[in-house]
């Protein structure tokens, strides 16, 4: 396993709707990753297609595997590279259950994939109307380590970025596609989820205006004490590349052994309260 | 929730932005050649010119004036004129009178004594002659409308409305206010009273019954789920006021989402047909 790797940010704005279109800006985004020496490469929540697509979405998505890993695996076969992006996922066994999916994908091919937990339906946010939530965490093994993958809206809930850390997660990658109101939000728990797990954080986020919503960017890369390693602008396409080293998360792990001191009698109770809320 | 004027600022130059941006990305993804807007010298449409020139540069907005014998005012033109020349935009001027009184003259029931119809045969006029000109020029429609007067329905339903976008409609009059001053408009245009400018001396704060200062922490409570009683214990008003508003604010929901029909299909126009608004 490779102990030190560049993680290349790669904050887009997407064509919605437009697939052939999106995963060619990510093709071309991979090949320059590559060229400057990243080790993965990292694109927002629904990448491929978009975040406000609303009722197109049932001829977007496609399973996994489908047209669309099969291209990224092209990328990533040619270019020697890990991808991981955003795309909504046509269920195998249905004609139209569809999930809010993060991919991972490797130049041995594809790896794995998340679907999102937690599907924000309040405000803006149609998400429920559109995807079944995922049902099971994703901590993925690799030859750059285990990486755990969530979703934008996950990152309020610590318990799934804390599971993929309790299976080995050391670098916890969240995709994302935040609009511009929520900007403190996410800019907190980034730091939130990095220190209480002491694990390396990517976030990376939408840029663009879909519909009136504008996507605010500032991607970032977080390491295990909460400093922010790299950061890209807000409001733009950027693309930038951090490293993460996962020996420095031994220094942190001890200075503030969140791990060590986890209670695990107290996750019955909390059980037991979030049903009875 | 404490209701006081601060809850309504905000960072003026962060609103600038995102306001320029949401006009630029619209307009060039839609390839557009600029926008179109009614320039009356009012606080709302100087706003939004300022705003146009410097998402699309002004020479890309075509301001139009369209005074008429009735509501003629002197100073709205000047007013204008100095914001279409602080911001170099465009300009165009044509008197509708004439239009207006063929529309008079050949309606059989046309009554000038009904003040409200033909104030909003006014103000869909100004529509007409807006949306021709961006035909013809290959340009988007901005509105003007304003989120205090969205919310209470104080526009003509097809008229002073309809634009392709509308970027000040999330803000408050008197946020509207702020982000003029922001942007350096002329006091004079910050300061004067609101006015729709269909019948001569009509004033907004007038016809709505209560101060726009007053109003937007009211509409600011209910947009934020607030009860109406906790808003006049806040305010230290009567709960009549409160209940007043808000129900103005809930009757007119059928002007601000116009298309309705009964549904009786798979998928329905303006109910269960969800779609993004333009397909780039």
């Amino acid at each position: 396993m490779k102990e030190r790797l560049k993680v290349a940010l790669a904050q887009i704005s997407c064509q919605q709707g437009d697939k052939a279109e999106n995963l060619r800006k990510m093709g071309r985004i991979v090949t320059k990753a590559k060229k400057q020496g990243a080790d993965l490469v990292i694109f927002p929540e629904l990448s491929s297609t978009g975040y406000v697509v609303r009722d197109q979405i049932y001829e977007l998505a496609e399973k996994i595997p489908g047209p669309s890993t099969r291209i990224m695996e092209k990328a990533a076969e040619k270019d020697g590279e890990y991808i991981i992006f955003g795309m909504p996922e046509l269920s195998e066994k249905t004609q139209a259950t569809l999930y809010n999916a993060a991919v991972l994908i490797g130049p041995e091919g594809l790896i794995g994939k998340y679907r999102k937990m937690y599907l924000p339906t309040h405000s803006v946010f149609e998400e429920k109307r559109y995807f079944r939530p995922g049902y099971q965490i994703a901590t993925l093994d690799t030859k750059l380590g285990k990486i755990g993958l969530i979703i934008c809206y996950d990152i309020y809930f610590p318990e799934v970025t804390r599971l993929t850390r309790l299976e080995g997660a050391q670098l916890i990658v969240c995709i994302s596609a935040s609009p511009g109101i929520r900007r403190t939000f996410f800019e907190t728990l980034t730091l939130a989820r990095a220190i209480e797990n002491t694990s390396f954080l990517a976030f990376v986020n939408l840029v663009g205006v879909e519909d009136g919503l504008q996507f605010w960017g500032g991607s970032r890369l977080v390491g295990p004490d909460g400093k922010i390693l790299v950061q890209a602008k807000y409001d733009e396409e950027d693309f930038v590349i951090g490293e993460v080293n996962y020996a420095d998360i031994r220094p942190v792990e001890a200075f503030v052994p969140t791990l060590r001191d986890l209670r695990p009698e107290l996750f019955d109770k909390l059980k037991d309260a979030a049903e009875e809320l | 929730m404490k209701l006081t004027t601060a809850v309504l600022d905000s960072d003026w130059s962060e609103v600038e932005k995102r306001i320029a941006r949401f006009i630029k990305d619209y307009v060039e993804k839609s390839k557009a050649k600029g926008v179109v807007l009614g320039l009356s010298g009012g606080i709302d449409s100087s706003t939004v010119a300022a705003l146009s020139a410097q998402a699309v540069g002004g020479h890309k907005v075509l301001g139009v004036m369209l005074p008429e014998r009735e509501t003629y005012n002197v100073k709205d033109i000047k007013y204008a004129r100095l914001v279409a020349e602080k911001f170099g935009l465009k300009t165009e001027t044509i008197d509708i009178t004439n239009t207006l009184q063929a529309f008079y003259n050949s309606t059989p029931i046309f009554d000038p004594a009904d003040k409200l119809g033909k104030g909003n045969v006014k103000a869909r006029t100004r529509m007409v002659y807006i949306y021709y000109y961006a035909n013809r020029l290959g340009m988007l429609v901005c509105g003007s409308s304003d989120k205090s007067e969205t919310m209470m329905g104080y526009f003509t339903k097809w008229g002073d409305v309809a634009a392709d976008i509308s970027p000040i409609m999330d803000l408050y009059k008197t946020q509207v206010r702020r982000l003029a001053e922001h942007l350096g408009l002329p006091e004079n245009i910050v300061a004067r009273p609101s006015s729709p400018a269909l019948w001569p001396g009509q004033l907004a704060e007038e016809e709505l019954g209560v101060k726009y200062e007053q109003l937007d922490l009211i509409l600011y409570g209910l947009e934020h789920f607030m009860k109406p009683e906790e808003i006049a214990a806040e305010l230290h008003v009567e709960k009549q006021l409160i209940d007043k508003i808000r129900r103005r604010w809930l009757l007119s929901e059928h002007k601000r989402r116009m298309l309705l029909t009964a549904k009786l299909e798979y998928r329905t126009v303006g109910t269960d047909f969800r779609l993004p608004r333009s397909p780039w």
